[in-house]
């Protein structure tokens, strides 16, 4: 009876699970939902409810009946589920109902502040996790029955590192070619040793320096949880490590697009420039398009220099081992480190990127997982109603302000109604591939001069264009479904992190991480900002 | 026979409090350890890598090869 009494919560949160599941299923909920953008998950609301909802109750059932035992079993299986539960409907509502929320109210406070604040703090899953986690931890407490679950939390967090491979490829990183992989090889070690050794001088942890080395050199939450272990870091100081992260990276959000607009860098030379300054993924493209909304070059130089960054993860895992055993007195030969040290989640990662570069999921040159197919397809035609459109256009010389590469393209738009080589040619694949390529390429510049307002089309024109570059960018559903996966694996393993971390170890920490995080924030964006002026110039990707 | 010497560790809510271990304990791998729910960092690494696996060929099956 007592153990029925214990399992109370997990009854109520499965069975809460199970009605929410039919409420959705009935529709009830679709005027919010899609007020809340987030009506298209709806049949994966529907499966994951039920699907946790019934284990919730058979576990709950199990539990009840039975003594707690030492199985493999009961240690993994039922005595975490009532924690386990407890993580997934936080970040169930958190992805459904919190993000979106404060999307929407910062969306509609932009008028008054100019801004929106969701981007400014970054506030999504990941800080609404941890955020939600802490809070909990620090005024309720961790329920009891939740206890063992909460454990699970950085487990599952290695699983959303291992799942970030498949969202690049080797393709992404060979255009940038040798001499940029150097640049960035050079910043992510110059930053971890800048970490290590103002940590020595500030007297910290070696286990606070380590991870705030690697999330300071390479990229916050992804390579501040790969490090983690290998240096072994406390929760706290995980989170630490991401919230001077995040911190660091607001305030470079506003100074980089003003600095870079002041000293008159280009397009590549401030996507460079971001890619390499910036920590965080989300605020590299907020930054870059803040810099340059119209040419796309920004955004696209800025995030090949960013992922190119969390690919020198295995790297700087290495090196930190290698470090930390070294510190803590150890000897280390090679083997030592490669093969004992070398955490082999880390492997994980790297086996899931050989697989996305080798094509498995997606064609090798996608980035997360999207690709441009310019092969000649009916489905990727233009509607009758927009060829009709661009061809009455062109018939009355709505084109003539274009030059002559951009009035090619868009002639041969209307030709084949679509984005493709030459169709005569589509036996040499990889001309026809270049040709259409190059088509898409002067037709999104059509598009960035008509926003510049260099050019004027008319507004139907505009979509016309637009749909048919639309047409040819594809994106790969298993890519898109991993990273799903690994964006849930991190929503989970951020709110059990939140939960380990107490006001105590908040305090414990106190502020040097922040110096040491913002002294080396700042020397890594100075001298980079200094090298890519003096050697990046105009043409980057190969 | 001498009594072995034990400190007492901070675990936290989710290491259930306090725990007493040796004193030459590795306390450091201790408390890691009491917030996990594997024995070893290995286990608990190779557990995740199976996983991801098993998750990737679900996907790959069913976005890719059954459809």
């Amino acid at each position: 009876m007592s153990r029925t009494k214990e399992n109370i919560p997990v009854f109520i949160m499965g069975g809460l699970l199970i009605v929410y599941g039919i409420i959705v299923q009935t529709g009830v909920l679709l005027p919010l939902l899609t007020y809340l953008h987030v009506h298209k998950s709806m049949d994966l609301m529907v499966t994951m409810s039920f699907v946790i909802g019934v284990i919730a109750l058979v576990g709950a059932v199990i539990n009840s009946s039975k003594e707690p035992g030492n199985s493999v079993f009961d240690r993994f299986v039922l005595q975490p589920m009532g924690g386990i539960v407890l993580l997934l409907i936080m970040a169930m509502a958190i992805r459904w109902y919190l993000e979106p929320l404060v999307i929407i109210m910062s969306k509609s406070l932009h008028a008054t502040l100019g801004f929106d604040v969701y981007k400014v703090l970054n506030l999504n899953y990941v800080v609404l996790g941890l955020l939600a986690g802490v809070l909990l931890t620090n005024t309720y407490g961790i329920p009891k029955f939740a206890a063992a679950g909460v454990k699970c939390a950085r487990f599952v967090l290695k699983m959303g590192v291992i799942m970030l491979g498949a969202r690049y490829s080797f393709a992404e990183l060979a255009k940038l070619g040798v001499y940029s992989i150097w640049l960035i090889g050079f910043f992510v070690l110059g930053t971890v040793f800048l970490v290590l050794w103002l940590g020595n001088i500030f007297k910290q942890p070696k286990t606070m320096t380590g991870v705030l080395s690697a999330g300071m050199g390479v990229c916050g939450v992804s390579a501040t949880v790969a490090v983690a272990p290998v240096v072994k870091a406390k929760s706290s100081e995980m989170a630490y490590t991401i919230g001077t992260i995040l911190s660091f990276g607001i305030i470079c959000m506003f100074i980089f697009p003003t600095i870079g607009k002041l000293v008159g860098m280009n397009a590549v030379q401030f996507g460079a420039w971001a890619g390499t300054g910036i920590l965080n993924s989300a605020q590299v493209a907020a930054a870059a398009l803040a810099f340059n909304a119209v040419d796309i070059k920004t955004l696209k130089v800025a995030e090949i220099f960013n992922i190119t960054r969390v690919l020198f993860l295995p790297v700087i895992v290495l090196v930190l081992a290698t470090w930390f055993g070294k510190e803590s007195g150890q000897k280390l030969s090679f083997k030592t480190v490669v093969i004992d040290k070398f955490p082999i989640f880390i492997l994980g990662f790297l086996l899931l990127f050989i697989l996305s570069s080798a094509g498995l999921f997606s064609p090798p040159e996608h980035y997360k997982g999207k690709y441009i197919d310019v092969s000649y397809n009916k489905r990727t035609e233009v509607t009758p109603e927009e060829w009709e459109v661009l061809n009455k256009a062109m018939q009355a010389g709505a084109f003539k302000e274009l030059n002559e590469s951009q009035m090619m393209a868009v002639t041969d738009l209307i030709h084949q109604r679509q984005i493709a080589g030459n169709f005569d040619e589509r036996n040499d694949k990889t001309k026809f591939d270049q040709v259409g390529r190059a088509r898409m390429s002067e037709l999104e510049g059509v598009l960035a001069a008509v926003k510049a307002k260099q050019v004027r089309l008319s507004k139907e024109v505009g979509s016309a264009i637009k749909h048919a570059i639309s047409q040819v960018h594809k994106k790969s559903k298993t890519v898109v479904t991993l990273t799903d996966c690994m964006i849930w694996f991190f929503a989970f393993g951020l709110i059990g992190l939140g939960m380990q971390i107490t006001k105590k170890a908040i305090f414990q920490a106190g502020g040097w991480p922040l110096v040491i995080g913002v002294i080396s924030g700042v020397a890594k964006a100075t001298l980079s900002f200094f090298i890519v002026l003096w050697l990046v110039k105009d043409v980057v990707l190969k | 026979m001498t009594k072995k010497k034990k400190v007492v560790i901070d675990t936290g809510d989710a290491g259930k409090g306090t725990s007493e271990i040796a004193e030459n304990a590795n306390t450091q791998e201790m408390e890691e350890r009491a917030l996990s729910v594997f024995a070893s960092e290995r286990n608990e690494d190779i557990t995740a890598l199976v996983l991801c696996l098993i998750t990737t060929f679900i996907v790959l099956l069913f976005t890719k090869w059954v459809v």
